[in-house]
């Protein structure tokens, strides 16, 4: 190894060095501050963030197929009127109400709600004097925090599908009053920064089912102040990571190891 | 390769033992199976003598994508062989612990982060008890993994984050305890005809306690009246009967509680993420038969620390230990075992009964009685596991770690690159050989000879032969990519670097082949991919990047193509698509959330068209074509070869045909006979060095041997041996009567071959010693292989590994038996396999029958020369 690539070398150990030391540290409190910022956006009592908020949104499709309008308080709709026209049958309108005692839970802002207390657990778990050693010990955080905001994000993006069956007998509808007709169903979702109202109609036809379906949405504005910070949060790990995989060609570097290690090479 | 060869895998691991991260720990209860989940997906099995508890790592399991967060027992019969693992990517799957196989696998939404294992009452055997990233429990079966049923809650409905069944004494139903990440605890009671179809299961009670975020709950087994809940800073003893705080432990400084469990009513071990046991004996007031029970807490009367279960090595670990409170049963003597396997695949295991009875005023330190890792079975190896290319490290030199190969079936090559920027090609026969063998070839400098390609400045991290492929690329064409961000454009014969692209701003991770129905410019790429997000068309014909794919903020993950659109669709870490135009470089559009799995999705539907299409016309053709001419077909291009296994199967379905049977046999010396050896290379972990795995197809490598068996013999053996007048006969008689055309090119082609042998016999001679080494080095291969897979049936059996030369059989210590099996797709080959009326025990004998047969006559023709 000549000269240059010795220097080379030993000015990339300070380098790692100093972001171990100092780098890691300043990234996850920023991450830390994202993050907290993202969990008080949640109309749910999560870190720190206390009370449940309340949001009003009306939901109608064009040509006046379907209209609800939707009361949701924390993670659960507790208020709704709904009102939709039967597909196929255009002049049945059929009315339907969420009241207070069987609110309709979106599950998916619990799970998100969840995933995100646990990333912010990981860096409330790293002690701010701690000293990082080695980058194995920082990638294995950073893995675990992009695990967490990863689910946390596909929760609120990527809604689960359901079987028409499972959504038949599910709680939520069961708590409609007046109740629904067998062959009608309904459901909230949320699909990135939409709340979604999807009304299905089945029917039966030469013995196989068909369903039909119409559907409303409208914006819910934190969402989409929630997905963003968790995009951004995101991008703060994966650069963390790339920048401690640049070092990871030097592999033999922990702290300390310098000056054996130069003698060495 | 599922399918009904039978195919011997033999892996050489090389001088390091593969990075084992552990992320979950599972010891069997008759103490002869430990069992290891990593953070990499790997599971591995280690043999364990149950009585000095000495572990020996027997079976790496290769299935899931994600790290295994729960290991479980599946069957309440004490040497069931079965497991139970479940990732953090929610596959789960069913391990036979005998043969490695997979047996079921599947892939559910919901994520477990907890199993208990537990024998409800009024069913057979055991269900699974699983919370984790959901508001559920679910209770599934081990064997099937279906969801039999799942338990639902009223008040605050939150995700389960610990959960404990037990039956209590004086009641016939069981018993779930479980609290919500937000803190409330819940009590269901099952009567054990619950099934999917009832109406939703809610708990019968709950209480909002303040206890957020808890890692276990555990109620005591000796009286069910108090419970241990730990959460990260501090856990608790709680009163079973309301729900009240008896007393609290504060986790050592520095150190966060992970989980623990009741010694005896008045005791408690609770372990920390530093990898610590800690044992406490609990104040009166948590203790049910003492007369203070449930009163306010005694000053001076606080959880007593009498013990401590410690490493005294406190090496640095880059994450949490993953432990274990076990229970084990050998002989009807019961033993208490705390479980650790750590970040390095370091394995402790502590006898908690050790350092059962408190003393006074004093905190013993025990240390663990097993200590054990993969890194110390390969240290104790001697000699040491042998690795693909060990004759090319020098013991006084460091050795270069091999980190990216492939294997070229059609020259019989092995092209290895490695972490000095080398590219090493050497016959893999010739150095398979080397490794596994004893003879004087061993004794041989420079032996086998290899090419040395330079050329990359620093660790080789993929290679890719297109040829392999495509037909359409150059024969001559080798790629690679290094950490020195280039790509570098071989000639495989000359050795010549052809040209070097230095496109990317990262390592190189990836090279992959576009598929043949993109536009004729494209087809003379290869894509790249690099660690700067970066994915690039290198046009191998003009030397130059035809597209230059580099906005993407995360990893890439999948490269799929829309060859008819012209697009390369681009998935990355974060569920982002990016679509580029292939031709112009062009960036169409970047879609996220639904439309982008969809626009993936849709990638592979087109794909599967395309397959299904070609697939049936496949196969149309098989059904209209003449086996007689596929025979022919067979003949040409595989000479005598193809001749003897068309001989033997065509008599057997002469046989067959007296039978009354089809005479679909006859198509098969047509199908492209399987290659005796494959290699491939595999690692744990990027950051590992490759080990490389053997895959030896008996059914091939016996066809191979008697190909050279008869271009060795001479026409007057051949006669003598009866084959040509005999089963010649045979072969005309079959094919005549499909076509005769066919007999008369055969019988052609024969007379040639007769004349071709005639000249080849002066040749033999000389070339005698040669070729008997080669045809050593097969059986002997065979041979051993087969008892290396034979063995890995055999679980008990020790550790040995066997190495036969052609003079003298030896057992020797070697890990080759350490196996691989690379099953979670199979389990559907599997399944099928059972069906199969010869079980593959039968098999494996009969050919190993055939090939000592063949070995004794090989060895009196040697003779006869």
């Amino acid at each position: 190894m000549n000269d240059n690539e010795k220097e080379e070398a030993s000015n990339l150990k300070e380098e790692f060095e100093w972001v171990l030391r100092e780098e890691v540290h300043a990234i996850l409190h920023q991450l830390h501050t994202v993050l907290v910022e993202c969990a008080h956006r949640f109309p749910v009592p999560l870190y720190g963030n206390e009370g449940q908020k309340q949001d009003k949104f009306i939901l109608t499709s064009q040509p006046e197929q379907l209209k609800c309008i939707v009361t949701l308080t924390g993670d659960s709709i507790t208020h709704a009127d709904i009102s939709f026209k039967v597909l196929r049958q255009m002049h049945t309108t059929c009315k339907t109400s969420i009241n207070q005692d069987g609110p309709w839970k979106l599950q998916q802002i619990q799970d998100a709600a969840n995933h995100l207390q646990q990333a912010i657990g990981y860096i409330d778990n790293v002690d701010k004097n701690y000293v990082f050693r080695s980058s194995e010990e920082v990638l294995h955080i950073i893995q675990c925090l992009i695990g967490s905001l990863q689910r946390a994000r596909t929760a609120l993006v990527l809604p689960k599908k359901k079987a028409i069956d499972e959504l038949m007998k599910s709680r939520n509808m069961k708590a409609l009053s007046p109740n629904l007709p067998e062959d009608l169903a309904i459901s909230f979702y949320l699909q990135s920064h939409k709340l979604i109202f999807v009304a299905y109609h089945l029917s039966s036809n030469h013995g196989t089912m068909r369903i039909d379906s119409c559907q409303a949405d409208c914006a819910v504005p934190w969402l989409s102040d929630v997905l963003f910070m968790l995009t951004a949060a995101l991008h703060m790990c994966q650069q963390l990571k790339d920048k401690l995989c640049v070092f990871s060609q030097y592999k033999d570097f922990t702290v300390g190891s310098r000056s054996a290690s130069t003698i060495l090479n | 390769m599922p399918g009904t060869n039978l195919i011997v895998p033999v892996v050489l691991w090389g001088k390091h033992a593969p990075t084992h991260c552990i992320s979950s720990v599972y010891l069997s209860r008759d103490q002869k199976t430990l069992v290891t989940g990593c953070y990499d997906g790997q599971i591995c099995l280690w043999q364990v003598n149950p009585d000095s508890l000495k572990m020996t790592p027997r079976c790496l399991l290769v299935g899931h994508t994600a790290p295994v967060t729960c290991l479980s027992r599946a069957s309440i019969v004490q040497d069931n062989n079965f497991i139970v693992s479940s990732s953090e990517a929610g596959e789960m799957c069913t391990w036979d612990l005998v043969d490695g196989k997979c047996r079921e696998s599947v892939k559910l939404t919901q994520v477990h982060t907890n199993i208990q294992a537990y024998h409800m009452c009024n069913s057979e055997d055991l269900r699974l008890f699983c919370n984790g990233y959901y508001a559920e429990i679910l209770i599934m079966d081990p064997f099937s993994l279906e969801i039999l049923f799942s338990l639902s809650s009223k008040m605050n409905p939150d995700w389960i984050s610990a959960l404990h069944v037990l039956r209590p004494s004086s009641r016939r139903d069981d018993v779930v305890l479980a609290i919500s990440i937000t803190g409330t605890v819940k009590v269901w009671s099952l009567l054990g005809h619950e099934n999917k179809q009832s109406e939703p299961i809610y708990e019968n009670e709950s209480k909002q306690i303040r206890c957020l975020n808890a890692l276990s709950l555990n109620c005591c087994a000796y009286n069910q009246r108090t419970v241990l809940i730990v959460c990260a800073k501090y856990c608790q003893i709680y009163d079973a009967g309301d729900f009240s705080v008896l007393c609290s432990i504060q986790a050592p400084s520095g150190e966060r509680w992970m989980s623990g469990d009741f010694l005896a009513p008045d005791r408690v071990l609770v372990w920390s993420t530093e990898g610590k046991g800690y044992l406490y004996k609990l104040p009166a007031n948590s203790v049910p038969d003492h007369k203070g029970f449930h009163g306010p807490t005694v000053e001076h009367d606080s959880p007593v620390l009498y013990g401590i279960l410690a490493h005294p090595d406190n090496k640095l670990l880059s994450c949490p230990p993953a432990m274990r409170f076990i229970l084990t049963s050998v002989g009807g003597k019961q033993r208490r075992l705390l479980l650790r396997g750590d970040s390095a695949g370091v394995v402790l295991l502590w006898n908690v009964d050790d350092a059962a009875m408190p003393v006074p005023n004093k905190v013993m330190s025990r240390a663990p009685i097993v200590t054990t890792s993969l890194e110390m079975a390969w240290a104790e190896m001697n000699p040491s596991p042998v690795g693909i290319l060990d004759q090319l490290s020098h013991p006084d030199e460091p050795e270069i770690k091999l980190t990216a190969s492939i294997y070229l079936l059609a020259a019989n090559r092995l092209v290895v690159g490695r972490e000095d920027g080398s590219i090493v090609i050497v016959n893999a026969t010739h150095t398979v050989q080397l490794q596994l063998l004893h003879g004087s070839h061993q004794q041989l400098d420079d032996w086998p000879p290899h090419q040395l390609l330079l050329g990359h400045n620093g660790r080789v991290n993929c290679l890719l032969y297109p040829h392999h492929v495509h037909q359409r690329y150059d024969k001559s064409h080798l790629v690679s990519g290094g950490i020195d961000f280039a790509v570098c454009l071989w000639d495989l014969f000359s050795g010549a670097l052809l040209h070097r692209f230095c496109v990317h701003a990262g390592e190189i991770t990836q090279l992959i082949v576009p598929p043949h129905n993109c536009s004729p410019r494209i087809q003379k790429c290869i894509c790249a991919v690099a660690s700067d997000h970066s994915v690039t068309l290198l046009s191998l014909t003009e030397r130059k990047c035809v597209t230059l794919a580099s906005r993407h903020l995360f990893p890439v993950v999948t490269i799929k193509w829309r060859p008819a659109d012209d697009f390369m669709v681009v998935g990355c870490s974060d569920g982002t698509v990016y679509v580029w135009q292939m031709e112009t470089g062009h960036l169409d559009r970047v879609l996220h959330g639904m439309i982008a799995e969809e626009v993936l999705a849709a990638c592979d539907e087109t794909i599967a068209d395309e397959l299904g299409g070609s697939l049936s016309t496949g196969t149309d053709l098989q059904g209209i074509a003449n086996p007689a001419v596929h025979f022919f077909r067979g003949l040409r291009h595989r000479n005598l070869t193809a001749m003897r296994a068309a001989t033997q199967r065509g008599l057997a379905a002469l046989h067959a045909s007296e039978r009354g049977s089809s005479a679909g046999p006859l198509a098969e010396p047509a199908r492209a006979r399987p290659p005796p050896l494959t290699i491939q290379g595999f690692r744990s972990n990027p950051a590992d060095p490759e080990s490389h795995i053997l895959f030896f197809d008996i059914e091939g490598l016996i066809v191979e041997l008697l190909s050279e068996e008869y271009s060795a013999m001479s026409p007057a053996s051949l006669e003598a041996a009866g084959l040509i007048t005999s089963e010649y006969m045979k072969v005309a008689a079959l094919t005549q009567s499909a076509s005769p055309d066919a007999a008369k090119k055969i019988s052609g082609i024969l007379a040639k071959m007769k004349e071709g042998a005639e000249n080849m016999q002066t040749k033999i001679q000389a070339k005698a010693e040669q070729i008997k080494n080669q045809l050593d080095s097969k059986v002997v291969t065979a041979v051993h292989s087969i008892k290396t897979w034979d063995r890995s049936h055999e679980s008990h059996h020790p550790h040995k590994g066997i190495r036969i030369t052609p003079n003298s059989v030896e057992i020797y210590e070697q890990p080759n038996d350490f196996l691989i099996y690379k099953n979670m797709n199979h389990a559907h080959a599997h399944r099928k396999s059972k069906r199969s009326d010869v079980n593959d025990e039968e098999r494996l004998q009969i050919l190993a029958d055939h090939l000592r047969e063949l070995w004794d006559k090989l060895q009196r023709d040697w003779q006869f020369y």
